[in-house]
């Protein structure tokens, strides 16, 4: 059993945590936010000079490694810096899709270009039903004598506004899964662009009858390649939530114990004590989960059931160290002038993405009593 | 990262399997399934604990030049789920993993010559003496007191929660050797290597679930060899420290949490929903159920950081955070299986319970035993320091941080 990072790893870390401590302190991040951009090509070409856009890719398309525990020491960090920049739908969902196609060069020269740091990339997934289910994808792709017609919406395309390229997900009418890559300035792709709660850009995708070439189909049958982008985006986003919940808990110690009130630092009061505990404890919990998980994945034993659960841990443990910080700074914790309230929003977006904690929980839950073994029970009773 | 499923330790696996198939007597058997504690019924556990010290696998903890295994922690984790696998009872821990290391560590050439093998064979039993009436959370006021007398002490008080003292022939205690400095530096640790001497009453206290585990142990002049001393004298308040570690912490529990999921994991898909229909296919017991199974995940996870010594698991709060997290899933696994045994977790069956009563029971082992596990595990959260205490204990290492 090893759960440690190795030395290389550790080194990225410590190199990613120093540019981010030194570009991307919380007053820095709030500048990029009310940019009119919402994020930094300055950050971006220095994620680009230190290697992370290639680091989460197998060597076999050029990158430095593009294991779990990579997606989990990135994504840690991106969410401990409430990091904006469009480093997990870009990179870790669109490039590690496309870094799993097989022999498309449509789909390896777009992931060339998002490893450059010259293009950007968006999944269009997400339909509304805010889950992990991949049978609910309604999207429909009909092949016509010339090509592919599209027809569907996208919700909650995180950096599709500014996107050079969409991969789709869509259904076939045979009812099999493909994935597809999109020009979003084609006719029929309406767009309806917002900003998040959690300072990011994003949009609903609408197509109408967006008439594609043929080699825009880069995987038919697509169903495990999807249930992959889903797993990655399962495992980012729940280091992305322990991430911010190592913020959260540093913050939460550091002005309890010089908050003052009645005389004293507020930490010590037994009531913020123990919260202050039960914070750690929540952390404690979801990073040992993460960190198993990811060996559990490196070690090729990972289940689905794996991912939600590690999901559903990290949100809502998230969420209660999240709110339990909140409390713990006052009125100032209610504010948009400190970090904590960003941190619970990105926390409370997670858990809406990809299925919430409940819904997974409901699906550990099923999954391991369909995984027990069937022993025959109050026989006595019957008898 | 990664874990470790080699086909060596399948063989390990298949090796210690075999072993625990063949070796446990029927009694034996039997008291693993009306195990509903951390302390299995006392005559059988001991019974297990002398075969499994013929073997050599009795402290698979332990250094090997004092009676170990020298198994890796894979290898002591497959034990401990094979071990549970088969419902078999747990060794008690107050030896194995309370006062023998703290001998090892702390005792004299004398003290480790004379216990560590009658505790790694199972010939004794050591009754833990720690807590008094009126020192519980406050363990450093108490008073029971230990008089120096030439070779001697004698002792004069009273003792509270010695868990099975009424079986045991050795206890462990902590003694009021001065009153002048502060609470902490008056407290003597000692040894007593019998039971029974004049001026010693145990007094049984019969439990919530109607079974004797605890016990009262009065002292009216009791006259004790100062060879059992363990320390200076007045420094126990830093030898019992010392033995905390060990009761917080280095033993894998989480095998034990498991069998108990995976058991009531088997009884939900014939239990009755009170929605109509079998518990497994209610979608709010789903989720429930995916709850505390995701609990005991966080708690495995957590469990193989500590023992593989990640950074995670050797932070100063990892005895809060295991005794905590461990004990809190303990209760939430109890109040579960009394959900899932329903109506069945009524009846009361003391007589069914006990080892070799004959009596069958109502409903059927799994019902048997849910209400005396959740009643027995409601002194989980009080006993080795309340959590509320750990929760103290906690905060005060993120601020020292």
């Amino acid at each position: 059993m090893d759960f440690t990072f190795t030395e290389e790893q550790v080194m990225l870390r410590d190199a990613m945590s120093r540019l981010l401590g030194q570009h991307y302190d919380f007053d820095q991040r709030q500048q990029i936010v009310h940019s009119s951009a919402g994020r930094s090509e300055r950050v971006w070409r220095q994620f680009r000079d230190m290697g992370l856009l290639h680091a989460p890719f197998p060597e076999a398309v050029g990158g430095f490694g593009g294991k779990a525990s990579d997606l989990v020491l990135l994504a840690e960090l991106l969410g401990e810096h409430l990091v904006v920049e469009p480093y997990l739908p870009s990179i870790l969902l669109t490039g590690r899709a496309l870094a799993r196609v097989d022999g498309h060069a449509g789909a390896l020269g777009w992931l060339e270009r998002l490893m450059e740091g010259s293009a950007l990339g968006a999944l269009a997934h997400e339909e509304g039903h805010g889950t992990a289910d991949i049978t609910r994808i309604a999207t429909e792709l009909i092949p016509t004598d010339d090509g592919l017609l599209l027809n569907g919406e996208k919700r909650l395309v995180l950096g599709g506004t500014d996107a050079d390229v969409l991969l789709v997900t869509a259904r076939l009418p045979d009812g099999a899964l493909a994935m597809l890559l999109v020009d979003p300035t084609l006719r029929g792709v309406g767009m309806e662009c917002y900003s998040t709660i959690d300072g990011r850009r994003a949009a609903n995708i609408r197509f109408e009858n967006v008439r594609l070439a043929p080699d825009a189909l880069i995987q038919s049958n697509a169903d495990k390649a999807i249930q992959d982008i889903v797993h990655d985006a399962l495992l980012a986003l729940s280091a992305e939530a322990v991430g911010a919940m190592a913020a959260l808990l540093t913050a939460s110690v550091q002005y309890a114990g010089t908050r003052k009130q009645f005389g004293v630092p507020i930490s010590s009061f037994q009531a913020i004590a123990h919260r202050l505990a039960d914070m750690k404890l929540a952390y404690v919990k979801a990073r040992s989960t993460l960190f198993y998980t990811a060996a559990l994945i490196e070690s090729g034993r990972a289940e689905p059931r794996d991912y939600s659960l590690l999901k559903a841990q990290a949100g809502r443990l998230g969420r209660a160290i999240a709110e339990s910080a909140v409390q713990i700074h006052g009125g100032v914790g209610t504010t948009d002038e400190v970090s904590v309230g960003h941190h619970l929003k990105r926390i409370l977006a997670i858990e809406a993405m990809f299925g919430p904690s409940e819904y997974h929980l409901r699906l550990v839950g099923a999954s391991s009593v369909s995984a027990a073994s069937a022993a025959p029970r109050r026989e006595a009773m019957e008898a | 990262m990664h874990i470790d499923f080699s086909d060596e330790l399948q063989a390990f696996r298949r090796e210690v399997g075999e072993f625990l198939d063949a070796a446990p007597t029927a009694a034996i058997r039997e008291a693993g399934k009306k195990t509903t504690s951390v302390f299995a019924p006392f005559k059988e556990v001991m019974e297990w604990h002398r075969i499994l010290h013929a073997k050599g696998w009795s402290a698979p903890a332990w250094p090997v030049e004092h009676g170990g295994t020298g198994w890796s922690v894979e290898q002591r984790y497959i034990f401990a789920e094979e071990h549970w696998k088969r419902d078999l009872p747990p060794l008690l821990p107050n030896g194995l993993q309370m006062v023998g290391p703290l001998i090892m560590e702390l005792g004299t050439e004398e003290q480790k010559r004379r216990y560590l093998p009658g505790i790694l064979s199972g010939e004794d039993y050591w009754t833990q003496g720690y807590s008094e009436p009126n020192a519980g959370s406050d363990l450093a006021s108490l008073a029971c007191s230990a008089v120096s007398d030439g070779d001697d002490y004698v002792i004069n008080g009273q003792k509270i929660w010695t868990t099975l003292a009424h079986e045991a022939n050795r206890m462990f205690m902590l003694v009021r050797t001065s009153r002048e400095a502060r609470k902490q530096a008056g407290i003597t640790f000692l040894l007593l290597d019998r039971m029974d001497y004049p001026g010693m009453v145990v007094r049984p206290i019969v439990g919530l679930d109607g079974l004797v585990e605890q016990c009262e142990v009065f002292f009216d002049n009791v006259r004790v060899p100062k060879s059992g001393r363990v320390g200076a004298e007045n420094d126990g308040w830093s030898v019992a420290k010392q033995l905390l570690k060990h009761e917080r912490g280095g033993t894998a529990l989480s095998p034990m949490l498991r069998r108990k999921m995976t058991l009531i994991q088997q009884a939900v898909r014939s239990a009755p929903s009170p929605n109509g229909g079998v518990l497994a296919d209610d979608p709010v017991f789903q989720r429930d159920l995916g709850e505390i199974e995701a609990e005991l995940v966080s708690y495995e996870a957590y469990e193989r950081m500590i023992l593989t010594n990640h950074p995670i698991g050797s932070d100063p709060g990892m005895p809060s955070l295991n005794k905590i997290m461990s004990t809190e899933l303990t209760q939430q696994l109890g109040a579960l299986q009394v959900r899932v045994a329903g109506l069945w977790a009524v009846p009361s069956q003391v007589n069914a319970l006990t080892v070799a009563s004959g009596i069958d029971p109502i409903g059927d082992m799994f019902d048997l035993t849910a209400m005396p596990f959740y009643l027995n595990a409601r002194a989980t959260s009080i006993y080795a320091g309340t959590n509320e205490i750990q929760r103290d204990l906690l905060a005060r290492t993120l601020h020292a941080a």
